[in-house]
């Protein structure tokens, strides 16, 4: 393929990726990545879901297993940088990026969720040299348990190894903040970054005179102390729930359960089939597992839904979750944590008064969009830390380490900056605080960037 | 429907062509000939249409595979009529529905024409009906394609609808790069043809447009004898260059990669030369007694075979002398046409070879009628939805090519210019037999006969379908249903 490398070599490094099953995963991927102008080569056994891929994105579709020797070299292996395997099956995911690794010099990424694995990933990637293991229940599982933890916010985003986040709260009727403006509240604010406010369909990253009212859903970033401290002047709940009742046995459910055994959370998870169920109770000695089926009402009164301090549905159904979820807003007060697995109907979900939602695919997907973003930079190193789609994937929250002279030790006011974005927080050494005008960028700084522009994978991207 | 990206397409088509109008004009300059302002008011009158069409950029730039079939047929409509102005406006051809058909049979390269002296033609419109070949051989839309970066997926229904064959294939994962590849063996196939003729003593002019006709596999001439008065090494490199033109361009992105086991493995391209191979020894002991050279034999007997075969058209000889054995070959191969993914037209090798291996498993399951068979292709399975379409393509070739006989029977003498007409028009091949033989013309037909034939090219060309669905009313009218309030 050395024909159209030497084409495109003109600007940016494109990467070549090849994307092995094309599942619900598979075409999110293909969708983002060729959409940031790589070249995707899906490879699926069913030609029919191919297909429909290929006639929706620029990509090109291979029929046949993507673990075979001939099949990889067709879809161009050896020229590939990047190797993703999220088909149905764990091992075929391992067989077909160690396949990969020793026929092309790629990086490869595989998606392992089974239980079995879990503690073999640090081997399986050290020993088979893959580059990254996903594991979407269990990230999906992390974020809920950190929801769990400060059930106040909607969502949590960590940066900087956990040591700063994003935190998005819906603000309650009576609250101090309301009917205030930012130059107002500078003292309330102090150690928090407001990086945008959403009022109904309207995003604003507001100014010194915006003023906050009730409803408003704000998000902010902060050192992780900084939350609580915020959240306490504000008078807003910060203690975690010490109780949970989770809908559905799945996976998620399992690894959700096992974090919040661990820190003395009473779980009950209410599971149809008898099988899960003993399997659950097996290998979960603390939780309680409760067998039926969690649509009926009397058996969620049962199980004490108007007690518990947090409802987390987590059935297969997407339309079950939110009938549930919808359920025990109605029938208590307890945070309620819904898994949407579709991506479709967005909109018609977000305008559901939902608390908080948990897309399994999105996790996914921008880990990996990051980690491809990292690698079309530099081809090694990575720049990007951390990435994440916020307000509904109207900006961007990226993590990146200063690493070009031309942004450092001038001050930020006096430099040419990309209007629609915004340098959200500085970790400089461990001292993590929030850039004002005078400060500078220094060398091996890590800084957070919230942008409505997409496509940062370096620093310089924040000039003009 | 989407009219807004439709149009925005057409527009975009429309610059282009005027782009390639102006190299007629140049080459009139050059010859100092009057015609050329004729096309340069053409290629002013193309611009300024088409810049009206994109003007506006549509908001939404998704489309789907109905977008794509409508753009791409409503394009090469367009491009036949803006073509076909310079011509009347210089004159030459004055009947704007004979200058019609001329650009048709040069974008479609099918190669028929009204013309009975082409000699008398100026130079800058004899380039331009040959450019024409050349533009239509590889299609509008893939060049637009190659230029124009377009965001989505949807672009691969364009080319869908313009490339020949049952399946397309892309070469490389983005569209865009896919059409640069394609035009760029198309590029340098034509130039080493241009230099091999230049060697041959051909001069400059001609070598020019005689490979754009090769590359095209279109068919002009310059001259009334077509290629009859060249040397026969200048004969054997254009048949062996027709050879090569009717060849799945895939072939040649595999050898580019050094990948030649498998480039010349693919069955569609065996069967193709054998085809070739067969034909042209059948040909050519069939016609020995008539000649009596073994060289110029086998030279005349290939000629025609690559010429019918690839649907280019051209002639090294009268073959209407020839007996009828050689006749009914000749015909039989306008039907076989050329190899899908070329610039080829006909019913295409791989369709032939698709619907003989269904005739062959539908006779199998006679002797056992639970046996679970599936046709296999070049070693993979053929999904059955392709040997769907793929009938269904050839009822639709049937029923449309029957009743385009039957409509042009009107206008004709015989049996066998009706049928011929409509074979050399449909498959894009040029000359036919008897009336619309090689050494004659279509010029006699009257103006209804003539829409039906320039419909006729334009629905070989686009593979049937986009053309087709141009006559299903929901393109044009959209259902509304009233509310009661």
């Amino acid at each position: 393929m050395s024909l159209f490398g030497k084409i495109t070599n003109s600007e940016r490094q494109v990467l070549n990726v090849i994307i092995v099953g094309c599942g619900s995963v598979g075409t999110t991927l293909a969708e983002r990545l060729s959409a940031e102008g790589h070249y995707i080569t899906m490879i699926d056994k069913d030609a029919n879901s191919l297909k429909r891929v290929c006639d929706t994105y620029d990509v090109m579709g291979i029929v046949g297993n993507g673990s075979s020797y001939s099949i990889l070299m067709e879809a161009g292996i050896e020229s590939a940088n990047l190797v993703i395997a999220v088909t149905e099956s764990d091992e075929l995911n391992l067989l077909c990026c160690t396949v990969a690794k020793k026929v092309g010099n790629c990086a490869a990424i595989a998606r392992v969720r089974t239980p079995d694995y879990v503690d073999d990933l640090p081997y399986l990637r050290t020993r088979l040299g893959i580059s990254m293991i996903i594991n979407p229940e269990l990230e999906a599982a992390r974020e809920i348990a950190r929801l769990l933890r400060l059930p106040s916010a909607i969502s949590i985003n960590p940066f900087a190894k956990g040591s700063v986040e994003m935190v998005k709260f819906k603000l309650p009727e009576k609250c101090t903040l309301c009917g205030k403006s930012l130059m107002q509240l500078q003292d309330i604010l102090r150690g928090v970054l407001i990086c945008g406010v959403e009022r109904g369909e309207d995003l604003t990253i507001p100014g010194g005179s915006f003023e906050f009212e009730p409803g408003d859903v704000i998000s902010f970033i902060a050192p992780v102390r900084n939350t609580q401290l915020f959240f306490k002047r504000i008078s807003i709940e910060t203690t975690a729930v010490s109780s949970a009742i989770i809908a559905g046995g799945g996976r998620i459910s399992y690894y959700l359960a096992k974090m919040l055994i661990d820190e003395g959370i009473e779980v009950k998870i209410i599971e149809q089939d008898e099988n899960r169920c003993s399997y659950l109770a097996e290998n979960l000695d603390k939780a309680i597992v409760l067998c039926g089926n969690s649509n009926s009402e009397d058996l969620l009164l049962e199980s004490g839904i108007r007690e518990t301090q947090s409802f987390i549905s987590l059935t297969d159904a997407d339309e079950e979750n939110i009938l549930l979820s919808l359920y025990a807003k109605k029938a208590t007060n307890a945070k309620v944590i819904t898994k949407i697995d579709r991506t479709s109907f967005h909109n018609v979900i977000t305008e559901l008064d939902m608390d908080s939602v948990i897309y399994p695919r999105y996790l996914i997907t921008e880990s990996i969009i990051a980690y491809a973003r990292a690698k079309h930079n530099s081809l090694g190193s990575s720049n990007i830390e951390t990435l994440y789609q916020v307000f509904d994937g109207r900006a961007e929250a990226i993590e990146l380490r200063v690493d070009q002279v031309e942004v450092t030790d001038t001050p930020l006011m006096k430099m040419n900056l990309k209007k629609d974005m915004l340098i959200a927080c500085v970790n400089r050494g461990g001292r993590i605080f929030i850039p004002s005008g005078n400060d500078c960028l220094m060398m091996d700084d890590t800084v957070i960037i919230v942008t409505k522009h997409s496509g940062f994978d370096e620093i310089n991207d924040i000039l003009m | 429907m989407n009219f807004r990206i439709i149009n925005y397409i057409l527009g975009w088509v429309l610059i282009i062509e005027a782009a390639f109008l102006l190299m007629p004009f140049f080459v009139g300059l050059y010859c100092g000939e009057s015609s050329a302002t004729a096309f340069l008011i053409g290629a002013a009158i193309s611009a300024a249409v088409g810049t009206l069409f994109v003007i506006k950029k549509p908001k939404d730039t998704v489309f789907f595979i109905k977008e794509g079939f409508v753009a791409v047929a409503l394009s090469w409509i367009a491009l036949s009529t803006f073509g076909a102005l310079p011509f009347v406006i210089s004159g030459e051809i004055p009947k704007f529905i004979d200058a019609l058909f001329e650009t048709v049979s040069g974008f479609t390269t099918t190669g028929s024409s009204i013309l009975s002296d082409v000699e008398a033609l100026s130079h800058a419109s004899l380039f331009w009906r040959s450019f024409t070949h050349w533009i239509g051989g590889m299609g509008v839309l893939v060049f637009l394609l190659a230029v124009l970066p377009m965001a989505g997926g949807s672009q691969m229904h364009l080319m869908r609808a313009e490339s020949p064959g049952p399946s397309v294939s892309k070469l490389v994962p983005k569209t865009q790069y896919t059409a640069i590849i394609l035009y760029g063996i198309y590029i340098l196939l034509t130039i080493i043809q241009f230099i091999l003729l230049i060697i041959g003593g051909m001069p400059i002019f001609d070598a020019i447009t005689i490979t754009f006709g090769t590359a095209g596999t279109g068919g002009f001439g310059i001259k009334n004898d077509s290629i009859a008065s060249y040397s026969p090494y200048c004969q054997w490199i254009i048949a062996a260059f027709m050879v090569i033109f009717g060849v799945n361009f895939n072939v040649y992105f595999l050898m580019l990669l050094k990948r030649f086991k498998q480039a010349i493995s693919g069955e569609e391209f065996r069967t193709y030369l054998g085809l070739v191979a067969g034909s042209t020894a059948l040909i050519a002991y069939n016609i020995y007694k008539n000649c009596n050279m073994v060289e110029g034999t086998l030279r005349h007997a290939f000629f025609q075979v690559a010429s019918i075969m690839t649907t280019t058209g051209f002639a090294s000889t009268d073959y209407e002398i020839w007996p009828s054995f050689s006749h009914v070959i000749l015909v039989l191969l306008m039907f076989i046409g050329a190899s899908a993914g070329s610039t080829g037209g006909g019913i295409k090798v791989s369709r032939i070879i698709l619907l003989a291996k269904r005739a062959r498993q539908e006779i199998r399951h006679y002797f056992h009628p639970k046996r679970v068979t599936k046709i296999h292709l070049d070693g993979k399975v053929v999904e059955s939805e392709v040997i769907k379409t793929t009938s269904a393509y050839l009822i639709t070739y049937v029923l449309l090519f029957a009743a385009s006989v039957l409509l042009i029977s009107l206008n004709t003498a015989d049996t066998t210019t009706a049928f011929t007409a409509v074979a050399a028009t449909i498959n894009n091949i040029g000359p036919g037999l008897a009336q619309v033989g090689p050494t004659d013309n279509f010029g006699f037909f009257n103006a209804f006969s003539k829409s039906v034939l320039i419909f006729d090219m334009l629905v070989g060309r686009l593979e049937l379908f986009p053309m087709l669905i141009l006559f299903n009313p929901n393109v044009w009218f959209s259902k509304r249903i009233k509310k009661n309030i």
